[in-house]
């Protein structure tokens, strides 16, 4: 009975570790170069849950049988009740191969999936429900093992509470149960058993396994290292770097054209107007003390950058033209372009605050360059403000 | 058979652990005062031996090779000893190389702060002491094997497995990695350019990582914990296979370092391939720990010893599993250049190496005094502060780097950058004042320990030759019962040590020699030009001032780099650059185009006063730029030097170089007087200048501009 039951576990265990190194191969088998359905976000969480589910039943199920184990040996000399017992764990195994195989099919189907007009995410819905499927199959199973597990558990109980009138046993709890077979401890009592006889000035070597985890997760990290390699370098599923970046600036630029055309944010150096509320100002002083100031001073009399507060543009003083300076920048006399850092409303609302600092007196402002510049406002409309500019040309200054 | 009585030498493990004490608390300090300097430029001083640039790598050379280095020698002369029942090999080699080792230290603290350094991170001490250190290496390594083949127990150790693949791939890193070309007495150029230099430079970065940080201290744990804990080794297969998988495959995780940078897309993701294979083979190392305290937790609980090496293990199996993680594409993407990376090398550095070493300088010091500890409950206190000290460290900086990270990627709808660099700095300073809290806190523990050794010294008296007696070593070896293959081996420490040569030496070698010899890995670009002499000189004082600290020059395929920065980085525009100047870090913007983007007149303020020019940064001022004169007269040795590593400057520019120098200085000059800067002549700001000016501007397609306002 035992030497049948034993090897069931073998085949079990060869059949998991079987199958997880196939599936992710699986996988490619069908997999076309082009990019698969693999790449999907929502394929690949759903992939590593199913994965995740997998190990659980793995573990569950080793730990049903250690306690189905126990409960054999027990009531070993009750043969009758023992056959139900491994009447049970054979249906378990078989859920648990049923469960792999399965799980081992379905990538495949993913790959085959036509793609439909109803899809999920992005996802196809063949693929999308034949790994549902896969997930709630699993669901079932782990709570189908839960359930053989706890009646296990509950006979053991009875049958440790009847013997502890004999003899005391001692009680761990159901973690530290779980805990010792996880990473297959061997008791402390039977450490003997596994000493080596080695001693390097007192210290003892013993011979205990490798964790089981610890091993089928460097297997795992293996199998990865050859899907990541294969993906990127063979089949060319997934974008390298200068790809990504590619896709990054094709869906930025969508997404931009998509806003602009919904918004009303879309001022250029021909439809700028003099923003006079308070509100536009203050947001544009944000801007200009922590970026504008490095060069033109907080209070814009000018540093390296020219002095804003008199009279003479270097580059032109209607709100036009300061829009354009600040937008398109003269980068060879040291101002950049600020198109990629601001929005049009923001440039709007900073050429607005430049012109809006025009004839205050700063403390130490820098001397005037380039040419005079004065406007003459022909309405003073409190709703719009028309502008309009005179040149008084008295240089001409080649940039 | 006869008995052989003989003595351990205790005087030389005194004196290391001793010397990591000291050295611990002088690199701490470095450690604490650049965290400090960090939200506070005022504590640079003002002064360049004070200022971050040339401070941090006075830390981080502390921590590692003084601190840690040794603590490596004082655990390696204790064990090794007693593992193989000898004394060892000869006491004058001991001595030797702990003197010089200590006089390396000065030597490195010494150049650092003078602005010697070879700028490449880790790897920063000039081409002088570069070979003292292969000597002393060589000399360590001769005093180890000699003790090892004089032994008398007739297996080694895993212990000492890891101690000698740790003597045999460092020696063959520093070797590698410090080929360089002197120019003068204390300063040359690294031998390899670019993509070759950054490969080979974290090949190094990332092993001395593995080999001087972790395999050493794996092998310490090794000894310590079991004895501390008096319980035998969990599982010898899982040493085995650990240890082998361990060093074979650390070697090749190199390139994580530089994912999404110039270096060709095949190396990048060998080395996450390999960092994801390496998370079982690191933590063979932390479960074998651990499980070996299995029935002993309860003394865990009351022996402050064990609570260290507890930690130590733990943050080692945390660091180790976070490394892979970080090596994948999707999360380094985020971590890189940010905190996250420092929370993570300081998980490992405070956590594994600091209280490892606490561990084993608690266990050991009290045994060779012959007495116990002065006060096991100061020894808690000190495990609680450290700790917490670990904790305040960590956290804030994960958080300061995350969000970081999350700043510099976001965009308004418009399609612009959201967040200026500078903001996103001011936003996590309150994260890097907690964070020196932290490491403020982590020092006063390692001061309760030093105080509470003290005491215990004073209450015993120094066994210098610790008695012992053994067998000599027999023709033909015992056996009990089973017996591994790996059994052969443990005899031989010859054929381990060429063993251990050879696996590691396959991982460098299949990644590094591709990236030399096919010429498609560097595409080469027709307008990348050698650099001129002045910026080759503003080069050197960008090395020498330690701004690649701070700042990186690889702008990263990343939409939100490109639109920061400009075109992303190509491998074809470093091939000048003797050593590579990526960077690590990015405390202030990348650098990679700067060249153009702001007037001379700019960069003059800014190296003045930083906040004058830009308002609420955290970088020091570099004032004396301004006035230190460039040394001009050894313009036509560094000529001459990068002509010898294959720049194309015509046949005798050595001897026009200074003509061209001058020249392009004037023409500096004449800007910044136009802005009303008078500069005198030979100025080294203007080198520096010429040189931001002109990097990036390379592949721009547009003449490099010499910009200001009229």
């Amino acid at each position: 009975m035992k030497n049948l039951f034993d090897r069931y576990a073998w085949l079990k265990k060869i059949s998991i570790v079987v199958a997880i190194f196939i599936t992710p191969f699986a996988a490619f088998a069908a997999g076309p170069p082009k990019p698969s359905e693999l790449s999907n976000p929502l394929a690949q969480v759903m992939l590593v849950v199913i994965i995740g589910l997998l190990l659980a039943i793995a573990l569950l199920a080793n730990v049903v049988l250690g306690a189905a184990d126990l409960y054999l040996q027990r009531f070993k000399e009750e043969k009758k009740r023992s056959i139900d017992a491994v009447s049970k764990i054979i249906t378990i195994i078989i859920l648990c191969l049923v469960s792999t195989s399965l799980f081992a099919q379905t990538p495949g189907a993913t790959e085959a999936a036509t793609s439909t007009d109803s899809s999920v995410s992005g996802l196809s819905a063949v693929s999308f429900y034949s790994l549902l499927s896969v997930l709630l199959l699993e669901l079932i199973i782990i709570l189908a093992l839960l359930y053989n597990l706890k009646s296990l558990l509950r006979k053991e109980a009875i049958a440790m509470k009847g013997a502890s009138e004999e003899y005391a046993v001692p009680t761990e709890n159901a973690f530290a149960k779980w805990w010792d077979k996880f990473n297959s401890f061997k008791p402390i009592q039977e450490e003997a058993s596994i000493d080596l006889g080695h001693n390097y000035d007192g210290i003892r070597e013993l011979d205990n396994r490798l964790p089981p985890w610890w091993l089928y997760g460097f297997y795992l990290c293996i199998i990865f290292a050859g899907i990541y390699l294969y993906r990127y370098h063979v089949a060319h599923s997934a974008p390298l770097s200068a790809e990504e970046l590619r896709i990054d600036l094709a869906k930025a630029e969508v997404d931009k054209q998509e806003y602009l055309k919904r918004s009303a944010n879309n001022v250029d150096e021909n439809t700028v107007k003099l923003l006079t509320s308070e509100n536009d100002l203050a947001e544009a002083k944000k801007i200009f003390t922590t970026v504008c100031a490095a060069c033109h001073k907080p209070d814009g009399g000018g540093l390296v950058g020219p002095n804003l507060t008199d009279d003479y543009w270097l580059h032109g003083g209607s709100i036009k033209d300061i829009f354009k300076t600040i937008k398109y920048g003269y980068p060879a006399m040291g101002m950049k372009s600020w198109k990629d850092d601001y929005s049009p409303l923001q440039i709007e609302q900073l050429a607005s605050y430049v012109k809006s600092l025009h004839g205050t007196k700063p403390a130490n402002p820098k001397d005037p360059q380039g040419t005079l510049y004065i406007e003459t406002k022909t309405t003073s409309d409190s709703t719009k403000s028309k502008i309009d500019s005179v040149k008084v040309s008295t240089e001409k200054k080649k940039i | 058979m006869q008995v052989e009585k003989f003595y351990y030498d205790n005087k030389i493990v005194k004196m290391f652990a001793y010397a990591t004490m000291l050295w611990g608390v002088v690199g701490m300090l470095a450690g604490l005062l650049i965290a400090v300097q960090i939200y506070l430029p005022a504590a640079n001083f003002n002064l360049p031996i004070t200022t971050f640039g040339r401070v941090r790598p006075v830390h981080t050379n502390a921590v590692i090779f003084a601190f840690v280095g040794n603590g490596i020698f004082m655990g390696v002369y204790y064990s090794l000893q007693r593992l193989c029942k000898a004394r060892m090999f000869s006491d004058t080699l001991s001595k030797i190389h702990f003197w010089v080792w200590q006089l390396i230290i000065v030597a490195a603290a010494v150049t650092l702060l003078a602005g010697y350094t070879s700028g490449k991170e880790y790897a920063e001490l000039e081409w002088p002491i570069d070979i003292v250190i292969t000597l002393v290496w060589v000399v360590f390594g001769i005093n180890m094997f000699g003790t090892i083949l004089k032994r008398r127990e007739s297996h080694l150790y895993v212990a000492i497995w890891f101690y000698i693949a740790t003597w045999v791939t460092v020696a063959m890193l520093h070797i590698v990695n410090s080929f360089e070309i002197p120019f003068s007495f204390m300063k040359s150029y690294s031998f390899y350019a670019g993509v070759q230099d950054a490969l080979v430079q974290w090949w190094y970065g990332h092993n001395a990582v593995a080999f001087f940080l972790t395999t050493p201290y794996l092998g310490l744990m090794y000894y310590f914990l079991p004895k501390a804990a008096n319980r035998p080794v969990y599982s010898y297969r899982l040493s085995i296979i650990h240890f082998w998988a361990l060093i074979f495959i650390y070697i090749w995780a190199g390139p994580h370092h530089l994912l999404y940078t110039a270096l060709p897309d095949w190396a990048q993701s060998l080395g996450t391939v390999f960092s994801i294979m390496l998370i079982a083979p690191s933590w063979g190392g932390m479960l074998n720990g651990l499980f070996t305290l299995r029935g002993a937790w309860d003394k865990v609980r009351e022996e402050p010893v064990l609570k260290f090496l507890v930690v130590a293990v733990t943050c080692y199996g945390m660091a180790t599993f976070e490394g892979p993680m970080l090596s994948l594409k999707s999360v380094n993407a985020i971590s890189h250049f940010t905190d996250w990376t420092i929370a993570h090398v300081h998980i490992g550095a405070l956590g594994w190496n600091g209280f490892m070493t606490f561990g084993v300088l608690y266990w050991l010091i009290p045994r060779i005094f012959n007495t116990t500890l002065y006060s096991k409950k100061l020894a808690t206190t000190h495990f609680w502060i450290g700790t917490l000290g670990i904790v305040l460290y960590a956290l804030p900086m994960y958080w300061a780097g995350f969000t970081q990270a999350e700043m510099w990627k976001q965009f308004t709808e418009e399609g612009q950058i959201k967040y200026q660099f500078l903001e996103t700095v001011t936003h996590i300073i309150p994260m890097y004042v907690t964070r020196s809290l932290g490491g403020a806190l982590y020092i006063s523990g390692v001061f309760v320990m030093i105080y509470n050794i003290w005491k215990t010294v004073a209450q015993g008296k120094l066994i210098e030759n610790e008695e012992a007696e053994a067998a000599p070593l027999p023709k033909v070896a015992e056996t009990h019962g089973k017996q591994y293959w790996h059994r052969w081996i443990e005899r031989r420490p010859i054929q381990m040590l060429v063993l251990s040569l050879v696996l590691v030496a396959i991982g460098g070698l299949l990644e590094l020699v591709p990236t030399f010899l096919i010429k498609s890995n560097i595409p080469t670009i027709a307008s990348v030009k050698p650099y001129t002499p002045l910026e080759l000189q503003g080069r050197d004082i960008y090395i020498r001032e330690g701004c690649y600290l701070c700042h990186s020059q690889m702008i990263r395929p990343f939409r939100d780099e490109v639109a920061r920065y400009g075109e992303y980085s190509k491998a074809g525009e470093f091939v000048y650059d003797h050593p590579f100047q990526w960077g690590s870090k990015r405390t202030g913007p990348d650098l990679a185009r700067i060249g153009g983007k702001y007037p001379d007149s700019w960069h003059y303020n800014h190296m003045s006063d930083p906040r004058s020019m830009s308002p609420g940064s955290i970088m020091p001022s570099y004032s004396w730029l301004l006035d230190n004169k460039l040394d001009t007269a050894i313009t036509p040795a560094k000529i001459r030097a990068m002509q010898t590593l294959g720049v194309p400057y015509p046949e005798g520019y050595d001897k026009k170089a200074n003509e061209d120098l001058v020249a392009q200085e004037n023409l500096i000059k004449a800007n910044l007087k136009k802005d009303k800067i008078e500069t005198p002549a030979n100025a080294e700001i203007v080198a520096l200048i010429a040189y931001l000016q002109r990097m990036g501007t390379d592949i721009k397609g547009e003449k490099k501009q010499v910009a200001s306002l009229p």
